[in-house]
C-alpha cells in the first residue's frame, strides 16, 4: 500500500498550477470554457444528509425459490426433489423461510431491516442474460430497446447542466464496466473502481509527464472534452483514494470480493461523498449444475458482506441515509434439472435493506402448482419497486424516468 | 485555429464530391487519409502514397478481398456442429444427462472459438495492408449489429463477418439481401420466428430502421406488411439458411404503397426506391469516416446520394468518391474524431509496431473496459461514437492499455494457458507485443527538436503538434544528457495517453 501523499493537487485549479507551473489563467484556450461551465451549473450541491441508494447485483440469474424458500408448499418439494431445503431454514413465517446462509440478513429481517418483495418480474420474460439484464437495468418492458439505464435517467432527472467543477461523482460503480443503469443521455460524472488496490499512481515522473500534456492548449470540441475529463477523472481519482484511505471500518468485513466492494463504498458514504448511487456486483448465479454447494456459498457471502456492511453504516451513523437494494437478471426455474441444478426462470424475490425500511415480506408469492418445464408468473413488476424507490427515497419523479406510473410496493 | 464546417456557400455542392487536386494531395492529407480509413498513418507509407493519385492509395486497399482464415479446429467445429444440434434436437432418446453434458460443452466450444475467432481478427486487422478492409468490416457489423451473447454460434458470427467483408465488392441492396440470409442475423432478430401464423417484426423493424432507411421514414404498416413477406427464411440445424415455402405468407402485402406477393428481396428493392434509402447509408458512413459532431449541410448529402443512387447504390463508389473528395479533405473534419477503442488499441500496435497482446483474457477483458469489443454492441443499435466513448472508467482504461504495453510482464504468473499461447504466438514470430528500452534506445541520436517532432508527426494530427511539441521538448531536455531514455519514456506514455493521441 502506497504511503496517502499529502500534497497532490485536489481540485482543478490546484491541478493547472502544479501541472504547469504557471498560474491558471495562463490556459486561455481553456480557462473561459471551463469557468463558464461551473458558473452554469445550475443544480447546488447535494446537501449532506441526502438519501442514497446502493445496488448488490446477483449476476447470473440468483434461484429466488432457494432464497425465500416457500417450506409449507408441497409443491416446492416436489417440483425439487434433491435440490428442495428443509433443514436449518430461518423461519420467516408459517410459510417461508430464508436460506440457511442467510443468517445476517435473517437477523436484520427480524430487526425489521429488511423488506423481502416475493416473485419480481416483468411480462414476457426473456431468458437470455444479457438481454434481461439490459432489461432490468434499462427499466423498460421485454419488447422495447432502450440505451439509457434507469439510474442514468434518474440522474438526467437530477441533475440538470454541466457536473459542478469540483463536485464529487454522481454514481459510482465498482468494477472495470460501467452498469448498463447508470448510462445517460447528458454527460454525468460517473466513476469507476476496482475492488481493491490503489486508484492512482501517485506522482510518478510518468504521472507528471501526464499532467503536463492534459494541460497544453486543447482546441473547442472534442479536444477540450477529452481534456476535461482526463482532467475530471484524474482529480477525482485522488479526492477518492484520499476518502478511502486509512478508513477503518467498525466491524470487519468478509474478505471476499462482494465484502471489499461494500467496505469501499462505506468509506466513501463515511466521508460524506455527495454521491447517491453506487452498484456492486457478485457473479456466479448460473447454478446449471450441482447446485447446493455453490448456491449457499454465494448466498453465505452476500449476507456476510450486506450485513458488515449494515453493521459498518449503524456504527457511523449514516444508516439513515442509505437503502441497499439487491437485484438479477432472472430467476431459475422451479423444476430442477438433470445435473441437479436449475435453468434459467423469470421472476425472483428480492431484498431491500436499511434502517428506514418497514421490513416484512411484501407482493404475492408465486403460484408453484405447475408443470415440471413450467415457469413462474411474476406477481409484482420490478419497476414498481424502481418507481417506489425513485418517488419515495430518492425524492424523484418514476413517472419521468420510467414512462409511466406503476403501483408503488411499500417498503418505506 | 481551427476551420468552420464548409457551407454550399464556402464549398459549392458540386464541388464538395469532386476529387481533392493532386496539388493539395500532400502528407498532411495524405496522413489524414491514412488514420480514418486506418488505424494510424507511418511517416514512410504517407511519403509513398503522395507520390501517386489518391484512388491508387484506395485500390491497394479496398481492391481486392484478403480473407481471415480460421485455424483447422475451428473448420472442423463449423463441421461438426450442425450433426450436434441435429443430435440434440433430433435425437429423442437421447439420455438427458448427456444431452445436458453435450449442450454445455458445445457452450463451451463455442465460447472458445468465439475468442479465437476474436484474436484472430484483431490480427489480420493490424496487419497495416488489411486494416482499411477490416476497418471497414467494423463499420458495416456497426449498422448490421449482431452480439455474439445471443448469436453464441462462432461459425455462425464467422460467416456473418465474412458476408460483411463481401460488402465492398457489392451494391448496397444486394449486401441487404445477403445479410438476410445470413444464421447469425437470423438467429439475432428472430427471423427464423418469423411465420405466416406468427409474424415477427423484429427483422422488418430493424431493416427499415438500422439498416436502409433510418427512423421516421416508414409507418408501423409498412413494417408489419414486410415481416409478412420475410416469412419462409429458417435455419436448418441453427447453422444453414433455408426458405421453407410452408412457413411463408403468400397474401398480398402492401409495403410503401406497392401491393403484390412480395418475398423479402422485392421488399428490399422497394425499400430502395424511396427517397431516404439514397441518404441513410451515406450518413452512417460519414458518422463513422468523417465526423462525430453535426454532420455535413444536408445539400451536400442529398447530392451524394442522388449520384450513389445513379451509381446502383454500388458500395465502392461510395468508397472512391468520399475517400478522395474536397468535402474529406476540408480542414474542419481534421484531428477532432475520438478514436474508438478498436482504433485505439489497433492504433498503438501498429505505431508502436507491436504485435497484438497473445492474451485472449487480458486483452478482452481490456477492450471491454475500454467500451468496445467485437460481438459485443451494447445494444441492437450499435456502439455510440464521440464523446460516448469518454468517460472516467473508459479513459481510464485507455491509460492502463498504455501503461501495459510499456510494462515488463513476469511470465512465471501467467496461468498454464497463457503461458502456452505466448509461447504459440513466438513460435509464430508474433510474440514482440511489449515496448522494450532497448526499441526506444535509437530515438535518442536525434537532436531533440527533431526527436519532439518526430514523435508529434508519428503520433497526432496536424491539429495538436503545435502545443504539444514545447510541452514535450521541456519533458525529454538534452537527449544526450543523462536519464533521457527514462524521461523520453515517460514522455512518449504520456503523449499516448493524451487527448490529442484518442483522436484523429
Amino acid at each position: 500500500m502506497n504511503t496517502p501523499q499529502t500534497n497532490l493537487p485536489l481540485t482543478r485549479r490546484e491541478f493547472m498550477r502544479g501541472a504547469s507551473g504557471i498560474g491558471f489563467m495562463a490556459f486561455s484556450g481553456f480557462a473561459p470554457a471551463f469557468l463558464a461551465r461551473s458558473a452554469m451549473a445550475q443544480n447546488p450541491a447535494p446537501e449532506k444528509d441526502r438519501s442514497i441508494l446502493v445496488i448488490i447485483q446477483l449476476a447470473g440469474g440468483n434461484d429466488g425459490l432457494n432464497t425465500v424458500i416457500p417450506h409449507a408448499d408441497d409443491n416446492y418439494y416436489n417440483l425439487r426433489p434433491t435440490l428442495g431445503l428443509k433443514k436449518d431454514l430461518l423461519n420467516l413465517n408459517d410459510q417461508l423461510s430464508l436460506h440457511p446462509s442467510l443468517g445476517g440478513l435473517h437477523r436484520l429481517f427480524d430487526q425489521d431491516q429488511l423488506s423481502i418483495v416475493q416473485n419480481v418480474g416483468y411480462p414476457n420474460p426473456n431468458r437470455s442474460h444479457f438481454r434481461s439484464t439490459e432489461i432490468w437495468e434499462t427499466g423498460t418492458d421485454g419488447d422495447t430497446y432502450n440505451t439509457s439505464g434507469w439510474l442514468g435517467r434518474f440522474l438526467d432527472n437530477t441533475c440538470s447542466g454541466a457536473p459542478a467543477a469540483e463536485a464529487d461523482p454522481v454514481a459510482i460503480h465498482i468494477g472495470d464496466i460501467t452498469p448498463q443503469s447508470y448510462l445517460s443521455e447528458n454527460p454525468q460524472l460517473v466513476f469507476g473502481m476496482k475492488s481493491r488496490g490503489s486508484l492512482t499512481r501517485g506522482r510518478s515522473p510518468a504521472e507528471k509527464a501526464y499532467e503536463k500534456l492534459l494541460g497544453a492548449e486543447h482546441g473547442e470540441g472534442n479536444p477540450s472534452y477529452l481534456q476535461q475529463t482526463m482532467m475530471n477523472t484524474l482529480i477525482t481519482e485522488r479526492r477518492i483514494e484520499k476518502m478511502i484511505a486509512g478508513y477503518k471500518p467498525a466491524v470487519p468485513y468478509p474478505q471476499t470480493a462482494l465484502g471489499r466492494s461494500l467496505l469501499r463504498i462505506s468509506s466513501l458514504i463515511h466521508a460524506d461523498a455527495e454521491t447517491r448511487l453506487y452498484f456492486a456486483s457478485q457473479g456466479g448465479y448460473d447454478t446449471h449444475v450441482n447446485q447446493v454447494g455453490n448456491h449457499a456459498r454465494l448466498l453465505g457471502q452476500l449476507s456476510d458482506a450486506m450485513a458488515a456492511f449494515q453493521a459498518d453504516l449503524a456504527a457511523n451513523r449514516k444508516d439513515d441515509q442509505v437503502l441497499t437494494m439487491t437485484f438479477s437478471e432472472f430467476g431459475r426455474r422451479p423444476g430442477e434439472n438433470a445435473s441437479r441444478g436449475t435453468d434459467h426462470g423469470t421472476a425472483a424475490p428480492l431484498f431491500v435493506m436499511g434502517k428506514d425500511v418497514k421490513g416484512g415480506v411484501l407482493g404475492e408469492a408465486p403460484n408453484l402448482n405447475l408443470q415440471p418445464k413450467q415457469d413462474l408468473s411474476f406477481s409484482t413488476d420490478f419497476r414498481s419497486v424502481y418507481s417506489t424507490m425513485l418517488d419515495n427515497w430518492l425524492q424523484s419523479d418514476s413517472s419521468q424516468i420510467l414512462g409511466e406510473r406503476f403501483d408503488a410496493v411499500p417498503f418505506i | 485555429m481551427r476551420s468552420k464546417a464548409p457551407t454550399p456557400k464556402t464549398l459549392p455542392v458540386v464541388d464538395a464530391w469532386k476529387p481533392l487536386p493532386m496539388s493539395h494531395w500532400r502528407e498532411e492529407q495524405a496522413a489524414h487519409l491514412l488514420r480514418r480509413i486506418g488505424f494510424s498513418a507511418d511517416p514512410r507509407t504517407v511519403k509513398k502514397i503522395i507520390k501517386q493519385p489518391i484512388l491508387n492509395a484506395l485500390d491497394s486497399r479496398f481492391g481486392q478481398k484478403n480473407p481471415l482464415n480460421p485455424s483447422a479446429e475451428f473448420t472442423e467445429f463449423s463441421k461438426e456442429l450442425p450433426n450436434i444440434y441435429f443430435e440434440l434436437y433430433n435425437n429423442k432418446n437421447l439420455d438427458p444427462v448427456v444431452k445436458q453434458e453435450r449442450q454445455q460443452k458445445k457452450n463451451r466450444d463455442n465460447n472458445k472459438f468465439y475468442r479465437e475467432l476474436t484474436m484472430k481478427w484483431y490480427d489480420h486487422a493490424r496487419a497495416e495492408e488489411n486494416s482499411a478492409q477490416e476497418k471497414f468490416v467494423l463499420f458495416l457489423h456497426d449498422i448490421f449489429v449482431i452480439d455474439q451473447r445471443k448469436v453464441q454460434d462462432a461459425p455462425n458470427l464467422y460467416t456473418f463477418q465474412n458476408a460483411l467483408r463481401e460488402g465492398v465488392f457489392l451494391n448496397y441492396p444486394q449486401l441487404c439481401k445477403n445479410i438476410s440470409r445470413e444464421p447469425g442475423m437470423i438467429v439475432y432478430l428472430d427471423l427464423a420466428q418469423n411465420t405466416a401464423k406468427k409474424p415477427n417484426e423484429n427483422f422488418a423493424r430493424e431493416l427499415f430502421e438500422l439498416f436502409i432507411l433510418g427512423e421516421g421514414h416508414y409507418t408501423e404498416n409498412d413494417i408489419k406488411e414486410a415481416a409478412r413477406a420475410f416469412t419462409g427464411y429458417r435455419l436448418r440445424k441453427k447453422t444453414e439458411y433455408v426458405y421453407h415455402k410452408r412457413f411463408h405468407d403468400n397474401g398480398q402485402k402492401t409495403v410503401f404503397g406497392k401491393t403484390g406477393n412480395w418475398g423479402g428481396d422485392a421488399v428490399i428493392d422497394i425499400a430502395f426506391e424511396q427517397p431516404a434509402a439514397r441518404t441513410f447509408f451515406i450518413r452512417e458512413l460519414l458518422k463513422f469516416y468523417l465526423t462525430d459532431g453535426a454532420l455535413p449541410h444536408d445539400d451536400y448529402i442529398i447530392a451524394l446520394g442522388n449520384l450513389w443512387a445513379d451509381n446502383n447504390f454500388e458500395i465502392r463508389y461510395l468508397i472512391d468518391t468520399v475517400f478522395q473528395s474536397r468535402l474529406f479533405f476540408h480542414p474542419a473534419y481534421r484531428g477532432n474524431m475520438v478514436k474508438s477503442p478498436i482504433h485505439f488499441y489497433m492504433g498503438l500496435c501498429q505505431d508502436l509496431n507491436l504485435d497484438i497482446i497473445p492474451l485472449q483474457g487480458p486483452l478482452i477483458r481490456q477492450m471491454l473496459a475500454m467500451g468496445q469489443n467485437l460481438y459485443n454492441p451494447p445494444n441492437v443499435r450499435g456502439w455510440l461514437y464521440g464523446e460516448k466513448w469518454i468517460n472516467s472508467t473508459t479513459v481510464s482504461a485507455r491509460r492502463q492499455i498504455v501503461n501495459y504495453l510499456f510494462s515488463s510482464i513476469n511470465e512465471e504468473r501467467l496461468n498454464g494457458n497463457q503461458k502456452k499461447s505466448l509461447a504459440d504466438a513466438r513460435a509464430a514470430n508474433k510474440g514482440n507485443y511489449l515496448v522494450s528500452n532497448e526499441r526506444l534506445r535509437p530515438m535518442l541520436k536525434n537532436d531533440g527538436e527533431a526527436l519532439t517532432e518526430q514523435l508529434c508527426r508519428f503520433f497526432i494530427t496536424e491539429l495538436s503538434q503545435q502545443s504539444y511539441v514545447e510541452n514535450l521538448s521541456r519533458l525529454i531536455g538534452d537527449p544526450k544528457s543523462q536519464g533521457a531514455l527514462y524521461r523520453a519514456r515517460n514522455a512518449i506514455i504520456a503523449l499516448l495517453q493524451s487527448p490529442a493521441y484518442n483522436l484523429c
